[in-house]
C-alpha cells in the first residue's frame, strides 16, 4: 500500500507551488533569446509600466552555488543574472514580480534585450565543441577509465568480434510538477517551498549564494511531483526569488513555464557509445571495449559514468573503458533517470544480441552462459547477483521458448511482424549517510523523520511499512516526515539509494527506540502502554553510513554535501539487476511499432514495499519504451537551446501507448549491503528496457537501429 | 454594444464551484486554473504545462471535463464547476474511483492524480469504458510521467464495472 | 498576454453587430483551445475578443433528408458520440475522437476547430522568423525542423501544415459551411474555406474578420457508411498527424467502386482532396494494388523538405490502408 495515497487522490497533498500565502506576489522570468553571447542591454521600461508590477530585476548580487558534482550545490555553477554572459538559449535575463500572474507574465514578455552573438556548438560533432578526456579533465579516482587486462589485444585475438557505434539523443525528464515554488521570509529566516530531491542542497546552496547562515534557511518539500533527477540540486531561479521576496517583504511564487523548464534544469546529455566485443565460438565473451563521448556544458564538467555498469554486466577477462566529455553551449546536463546506464545498455545489450545471432545462440542462453559472480573490475564478489534468475523466470513468464529466432519469422493475425527481444540491466548500489529521528508518542503513534524525499517512488510508504512491521503496529500509526530540513538533514535522494540508505537508519533507530521504551529487541510492541510506562514521549536519534564509509560522511551531509559511497565496498561489490522481455508488433503497412506486452524481473534485494516497487518497475519500463520509440530533445543549430520544449513536441508516453507490463521480483535480501537487505530499484527498472525494445524491433524487422528514438521513418 | 465601449480591465462573473456560489471580478486574461489555484486556494487542480498538453488541470465545467489552463475564467460565467476537492464525501470518505486509485496503486508522485481522477470520472460518465483500449484512449489526455497507466486503467475499469453491474 | 476587451453577446445578431463595429484585430473566441492558447504564447494579441461559445443558435446536431447539420458551436466531443454520425459517417466520428484529447474536444467547437491554426513550432515560438505570424519576416522552418511540415500546397514562404482532423473528413464529403456577417449569410464550400499560403501565409481562410461560422452541412451520401479516418502519429493518442486520410467508398454488387472520396490530413497546408486518386479507384474492383496506386497518385505532386520525405511513403501507405478499411465497410 501507499501511505500517502489518500492525500494524493483527494488533492490535499501540498506540492511546492500549492502554497497560497497572504500577500503573495507572483514572479515570471524573461529568458535569453540567443544561443550564446554577451548581453549588451536589457530594456525593462515597458515591463515596469505594466499595471500591477512590483519589481523588475536584471542583476543580482549572488554567489555561484557551485556545481553539485564539483563540491557545490547547484545543477550548474553558472548563476544567471549575475553578469552579462549568456551561455545558452533560455538562460534567465530578468525576473518580474507583480500582484497577479497575468501581470507578471505580461511584463516578462515585454522585456527586450540586445545581444552580441557568439557562435554556438550544440552537438557532439559541432565545430567549436571541445572534447576532453575525462580522466585528465577531472583527475578523481572514481572517474578514472576502467581497465582490466589488455582488452584490445584479447578482442583482436578472439575468433568472434562485434563492433557497433550507438547514438543516444539528449532527453528531458519533464516531471509533471513544473519547477518553481514559493519563498518567503519570517524575519531573518528564509523559507522555501519547492519540489526538490535535495532540500539539503537548496538550504546550503542558498546560504552560500546569499551569504547567510544555513541555520536561517528552511526548505520544505514533503511531496515532489516527480523528480527523475531533474530536481536533484539547487536551480537557478530560487536565489533571485529569495532576494526579491526579501526586498518586497512579501511571499513570492514562481512557477516556470513548461518551455522554461527545458532550459532551467538539467537534462540527459547526448552520448555516443562505441562498443567492441570479443568472444569465442560459443558466444562466451572474452573482452569488451566501451568508449563514450558525452555532452557537457562549457561551464561544468558533468562526469560520464557509462562504463561503470557495462564493465560489470558479464564475466569478462579484460575490459577497457574510455570516457570523454564534449563541451557544448547548453545548460549543464545531469542525472535523468538511469542517466548513463540506460544509454549504455541500449548500446551494449544490442551488441550482445548481435553476438547471439552471430554465434547462433539463443540470446537468453548466451547471457546465462556469460554470467559471473565476480566483478571483473575489482575481482571482488558481488554481494548478490541474481540476474540469471531474473532471466530464467522472465523467460518462463514471457513464454520465451516459443520464440523463433529467425528475424521476420513471427507474424500476428493482422499481418503485423512480431518481435521478441530480451536485455538485462544493472545499476550501482550506492549508499548515502543518513540520520533518523524516531518519536514514540503517548497516543501510540510513531513519528519518523529521516533523510529522504517522496517523489513518487514510495519512500514514505516503505519506511512506514518497515516501522509498522518491526513494531507490530498498524501502518496508519506511523508518521513519516521527509523532504523537510526542519526535521532532518535531507541529503539528496537520487541514484536509487534513497530507501536503501534511509531504512538502515530507521532500522537502527528502532533498536534504539525499543531500548528506551524498555521493550524486547524484537516482537510486537504495545507502543502507548510502553510510552506511558516511561512517562513521556520517547525520542531517539540514529544514523547510518554505507559499508566501510567513514563516519565523517555524516558531517559532510550536514553541511549540504553529497555523502555517498559504493558500489565497491570493502570485500564486495553491489549492483541491482533486471531482465526485460519485450514483444513489439510492427504494423504491416504503416509500420507503427507497438509494445503489447513486457515482462520484467528484478533483483533489488529484499522487496521492502511490494506494491510501490511493482509500480516503480512499470514506470521504469515505460521510460525505457519512451526512450526507445519516442523521446528526443531537438536542437536547431541556428538558435541554440532545445526547440521541442513542450509536452506536445516532446512526446512522452501516453496511456494508449501502454499495455501489459508484468513485473516480478527475485526478492532475496542482500544483508552484506545493508542490515535490511534492500537494494535500489527505481533506476534499474529502466536499464536495458530500451535495448530490449530495440532487440525486439530487430527480431521483428531484421534491422538493427543504432540511434534512438526508433521512429516510423526508421522502419517504414 | 461595441468592443470599443468595453472596459478592458475586468469582468464580473458568477458561477458555482464545488456547489458554492462564487462571485469573481476577473481580468479576462485569467485562466480558470489560476483563478482556482491562486484566488480560491483550490490547489488540488495542478499546473503541469499551462498549454493543454498534459491534463493535470482537468476539472468539470458544466458537467464536462475540460482543461482549466486553456479555459478563460470568464467562460465559467453561469457554470457549475467541480474540482478534485469536491469528489470525496463531506466526511472525507473516498469516492469509489478514488478508492480504486488507492487499491490499484494508480499513482506514484501524485501530481497528475487529481486530473486523472477528474478525467476518469468523466470517462465513466460519458460511457467511454467499453474495454481497456477505449479507457486508454479516453484517458490519453492525462499524461503521467511516473507511468502509473496500468493502475489507472485498472482503477477506471473496476469502477466502470461496478457502475454497469449496479 | 496583453490586456484585451471582452464581450459576450447573447445572440448571433448581437455578435455580428459587435464584430461589425469592433476595433481592428478583434478576434472571435469560442472554445479557446486555439485562440486563448496562442494569446498565452504571444502569437495572437487581439485588442478585443467576442465570445461566441454559448450562443444558442450555434448549438445542435440535426439530420435532415439530405444533410447532416452541425451547429458551429457544437463541441467536438458531441460529434463523435452522436449515434447517426457514428453509424453512417464513421470517418467523421473517427476524425474527432482521434483528435486532441477528450478534455479539448469538450471545449473546442466545430467552427473553431475548422479554423484551428498550425502547430508549426516556429509559428508558435515567437522567437523565430515566421511569415505567417509576422509577414515578411521569413520562414525559420525551411532550414529547420520540418519533419511535420507540409508536403502538398506549400509555397516558398510557408510550409506549415494544417493540423486539424475534422476538416479533412468534411472535405471528403463535400461539406459546406454557412457564415454570417454584416452583409448577411453566405455558404462556403469547405473546399473553398481554407487557402494555401501562396504569397500571404498570414491568410489561412476566406472569412472576413467580421464573419462567423454558424453551421456546417454535410450532404448525405452512402459513401459515409463506407468511410474511415486513419491517422498515423508519433504516439498512439493525443498527437497531431504525421499523415492521415479520410476515405469514403461505395461499392456495387459486382464489387466495383462506384463512388470514391479521398482527403488527406497532416500533409498539406490546407485540407487536401485527392481527386485523381479517387478517380483511379472508380469503375474497378478494389485490390491491394489499386489501393496502393491511389496513394501514389495522391502524393504524386508531394514536395518534401529536408527531413520529411518519409511522410510521402507513409502517406501513400496511410491512404492504401484507409482505402482498404473503407472498402470493407462500404455499402454493397
Amino acid at each position: 500500500m501507499r501511505v500517502d495515497a489518500y492525500e494524493k487522490v483527494t488533492g490535499k497533498a501540498l506540492y511546492g507551488a500549492d502554497r497560497v500565502l497572504p500577500g503573495m506576489a507572483f514572479a515570471a522570468l524573461a529568458l535569453a533569446r540567443t544561443g550564446r553571447g554577451r548581453l549588451i542591454s536589457v530594456d525593462t521600461s515597458a515591463a515596469a509600466a505594466v499595471p500591477g508590477v512590483l519589481a523588475v530585476e536584471t542583476h543580482f548580487d549572488l554567489a555561484s552555488p557551485g556545481f553539485v558534482m564539483g563540491g557545490g550545490f547547484g545543477f550548474q555553477s553558472l548563476q544567471p543574472m549575475t553578469d552579462d554572459h549568456i551561455a545558452y538559449r533560455g538562460q534567465p535575463i530578468a525576473i518580474v514580480v507583480a500582484e497577479t500572474p497575468v501581470a507578471a507574465t505580461e511584463a516578462a514578455e515585454a522585456i527586450t534585450a540586445e545581444y552580441e552573438d557568439e557562435p554556438t556548438a550544440l552537438h557532439l560533432d559541432s565545430e567549436g565543441a571541445t572534447t576532453l578526456v575525462q580522466e585528465e579533465a577531472i583527475p578523481l579516482p572514481f572517474l578514472a577509465d576502467l581497465k582490466v587486462g589488455d582488452a584490445d589485444a584479447v578482442i583482436d585475438a578472439s575468433p568472434v568480434t562485434i563492433e557497433g557505434t550507438y547514438e543516444h539523443p539528449p532527453q528531458h525528464a519533464v516531471p509533471m510538477e513544473l519547477n518553481g515554488g514559493v519563498v518567503h521570509w519570517d524575519g531573518d529566516t528564509l523559507i522555501v517551498h519547492e519540489g526538490t530531491q535535495n532540500a539539503n542542497a537548496l538550504r546550503f546552496g542558498l546560504a552560500q549564494q546569499l551569504g547567510i547562515d544555513a541555520a536561517n534557511i528552511e526548505v520544505r518539500s514533503p511531496y515532489v511531483g516527480g523528480g527523475f533527477g531533474q530536481k536533484n540540486s539547487l536551480l537557478v531561479h530560487i536565489g533571485p526569488l529569495a532576494l526579491v521576496s526579501k526586498r518586497l517583504g512579501r511571499p513570492v511564487k514562481l512557477v516556470l513555464a513548461r518551455t522554461q523548464t527545458f532550459h532551467n534544469g538539467s537534462f540527459r546529455p547526448a552520448s555516443r557509445q562505441r562498443i567492441r566485443l570479443g568472444a569465442d565460438e560459443t558466444g562466451k565473451i572474452t573482452a569488451a571495449v566501451h568508449e563514450v563521448d558525452q555532452q557537457t556544458s562549457r561551464h561544468d564538467l558533468f562526469p560520464a559514468m557509462h562504463t561503470e555498469t557495462s564493465a560489470r554486466l558479464y564475466g569478462l577477462s579484460a575490459y577497457r573503458g574510455r570516457q570523454r566529455l564534449v563541451q557544448t553551449d547548453v545548460q549543464t546536463p545531469g542525472y535523468m533517470r538511469a542517466p548513463f546506464e540506460s544509454p549504455s545498455m541500449f548500446a551494449f545489450e544490442q551488441v550482445v544480441d548481435e553476438l547471439a545471432y552471430k554465434v547462433g545462440r539463443d540470446p537468453v542462453e548466451l547471457r546465462l552462459a556469460n554470467d559471473t559472480d565476480t566483478d571483473p573490475i575489482s575481482g571482488l564478489p558481488f554481494s548478490t547477483r541474481y540476474v540469471a534468475d531474473c532471466l530464467r523466470r522472465g523467460a518462463e513468464l514471457f513464454g520465451w521458448s516459443g520464440r523463433n529466432p529467425e528475424p521476420r519469422s513471427m507474424r500476428a493475425d493482422d499481418g503485423s511482424l512480431i518481435g521478441w527481444g530480451v536485455a538485462i540491466g544493472n545499476y550501482p548500489c550506492n549508499t548515502a549517510a543518513t540520520n533518523a529521528t524516531l518519536t514514540a508518542g503517548e497516543d501510540g503513534r510513531v513519528t519518523v523523520a529521516v533523510d529522504g524525499h517522496e517523489m513518487g517512488q514510495g519512500i514514505r510508504s516503505t519506511i512506514a511499512l518497515h516501522v509498522a512491521q518491526d513494531l507490530g503496529i498498524p501502518v496508519g500509526d506511523v508518521v513519516v516526515q521527509v523532504g523537510d530540513t526542519t526535521v532532518g538533514t535531507q541529503h539528496l535522494t537520487a541514484g536509487s539509494w534513497g530507501t536503501a540508505s534511509a531504512l538502515p537508519s530507521v532500522h537502527s533507530g528502532l533498536r534504539e527506540l525499543r531500548k528506551h521504551l524498555d521493550v524486547a529487541d524484537t516482537g510486537d510492541v504495545e507502543v502507548a502502554p510502553a510510552v506511558a510506562a516511561v512517562g513521556h514521549a520517547v525520542t531517539v536519534h540514529a544514523d547510518s553510513v554505507g559499508p566501510g564509509q567513514p563516519a565523517d560522511a555524516l558531517a559532510q551531509s550536514m553541511t549540504g554535501h553529497l555523502a555517498i559511497t559504493g558500489p565497491e565496498y570493502p570485500g564486495f561489490v553491489t549492483f541491482s539487476w533486471i531482465a526485460h522481455f519485450v514483444e513489439v508488433r510492427v504494423e504491416p503497412t504503416t509500420c507503427r511499432i507497438r509494445v503489447p506486452r513486457v515482462v520484467s524481473v528484478a533483483d533489488c534485494g529484499r522487496v521492502a514495499s511490494p506494491v510501490t516497487a511493482a509500480s516503480q518497475v512499470r514506470g521504469g519500463v515505460i521510460w525505457g519504451i519512451g526512450a526507445a520509440l519516442r523521446e528526443e530533445s531537438m536542437v536547431d543549430d541556428r538558435f541554440g537551446g532545445f526547440v521541442n520544449s513542450t509536452l506536445e513536441e516532446y512526446p512522452v508516453m501516453v496511456n494508449a501507448d501502454v499495455h501489459s507490463i508484468d513485473v516480478d521480483f527475485i526478492d532475496k535480501p542482500d544483508y552484506r549491503y545493508n542490515p535490511v537487505g534492500v537494494k535500489g530499484l527505481g533506476e534499474v527498472s529502466m536499464v536495458g528496457a530500451a535495448a530490449a525494445v530495440a532487440n525486439a524491433v530487430h527480431h521483428a524487422t531484421g534491422r538493427r537501429h543504432y540511434r534512438l528514438p526508433i521512429r516510423i521513418e526508421h522502419v517504414i | 454594444m461595441s468592443t470599443n465601449d468595453l472596459p478592458a480591465t475586468t469582468v464580473e462573473v458568477t458561477c458555482t464551484i464545488n456547489g458554492d456560489p462564487v462571485r469573481l471580478t476577473l481580468d479576462p486574461r485569467e485562466s480558470l486554473l489560476d483563478v482556482l489555484r491562486e484566488r480560491l486556494a483550490l490547489t488540488g487542480t495542478k499546473k503541469g504545462c499551462d498549454q493543454g498538453h498534459c491534463g493535470a488541470c482537468t476539472v468539470h465545467l458544466g458537467g464536462r471535463r475540460v482543461v482549466s489552463c486553456l479555459t478563460p475564467a470568464v467562460q465559467a460565467a453561469g457554470q457549475d464547476i467541480h474540482t478534485i476537492e469536491s469528489v470525496a464525501g463531506p466526511d472525507g470518505g473516498l469516492h469509489p474511483l478514488q478508492q480504486a486509485f488507492v487499491d490499484n496503486d494508480a499513482l506514484q508522485c501524485g501530481y497528475c492524480t487529481p486530473g486523472q481522477i477528474m478525467s476518469g470520472l468523466a470517462c465513466i460518465a460519458e460511457g467511454h469504458m467499453a474495454d481497456d483500449d477505449q479507457i486508454r484512449e479516453y484517458l490519453s489526455g492525462n499524461v503521467c510521467r511516473c507511468g502509473a497507466y496500468c493502475g489507472i486503467v485498472a482503477a477506471v475499469r473496476q469502477v466502470a464495472g461496478m457502475t454497469q453491474e449496479g | 498576454m496583453r490586456p484585451f476587451a471582452y464581450a459576450a453577446p447573447g445572440s448571433v445578431d448581437d455578435a455580428v453587430a459587435v464584430l461589425r463595429d469592433a476595433v481592428p484585430g478583434t478576434k472571435i473566441l469560442a472554445g479557446g483551445t486555439t485562440l486563448y492558447d496562442l494569446m498565452k504564447l504571444g502569437v495572437e494579441a487581439p485588442p478585443a475578443v467576442v465570445d461566441v461559445l454559448r450562443l444558442p443558435e450555434l448549438a445542435g446536431i440535426t439530420v435532415t433528408d439530405s444533410e447532416l447539420v452541425f451547429g458551429a458551436g457544437v463541441r467536438m466531443a458531441d460529434v463523435s458520440d452522436h449515434p447517426v454520425v457514428r453509424a453512417d459517417y464513421p470517418a467523421l466520428a473517427e476524425s474527432i475522437w482521434r483528435a486532441a484529447s477528450q478534455q479539448l474536444r469538450n471545449m473546442a467547437t466545430l467552427g473553431g476547430n475548422l479554423l484551428q491554426r498550425t502547430r508549426c513550432g516556429y509559428f508558435r515560438g515567437t522567437d523565430f522568423a515566421c511569415n505567417k505570424r509576422n509577414p515578411g519576416s521569413g520562414c525559420a522552418a525551411i532550414e529547420g525542423h520540418d519533419r511535420h511540415h507540409a508536403l502538398l500546397g506549400a509555397s516558398s514562404l510557408c510550409s506549415a501544415t494544417y493540423a486539424g482532423d475534422f476538416a479533412i473528413a468534411l472535405r471528403a464529403f463535400d461539406a459546406v459551411v454557412d457564415v454570417v456577417g454584416p452583409r448577411g449569410e453566405r455558404p462556403i464550400a469547405l473546399a473553398d474555406l481554407h487557402v494555401e499560403p501562396g504569397e500571404d501565409p498570414s491568410r489561412e481562410h476566406v472569412l472576413d474578420v467580421d464573419e462567423l461560422i454558424v453551421r456546417i452541412r454535410v450532404p448525405l451520401t452512402p459513401a459515409g457508411r463506407g468511410s474511415t479516418y486513419l491517422k498515423i502519429r508519433d504516439r498512439e493518442s493525443y498527437a497531431f498527424a504525421l499523415a492521415s486520410a479520410a476515405v469514403g467508398l461505395v461499392i456495387d454488387g459486382q464489387g466495383v467502386v462506384t463512388e470514391s472520396r479521398i482527403a488527406l490530413g497532416g500533409v498539406a497546408t490546407r485540407p487536401w482532396r485527392a481527386v485523381e486518386a479517387e478517380q483511379s479507384l472508380l469503375g474497378q474492383p478494389l485490390t491491394a494494388e489499386s489501393a496502393r496506386r491511389a496513394g501514389e497518385i495522391a502524393f504524386a505532386d508531394a514536395r518534401p523538405g529536408r527531413t520529411n520525405r518519409f511522410r510521402i511513403e507513409l502517406g501513400i501507405r496511410t491512404v492504401a490502408d484507409a482505402v482498404r478499411t473503407a472498402g470493407e465497410r462500404a455499402v454493397r
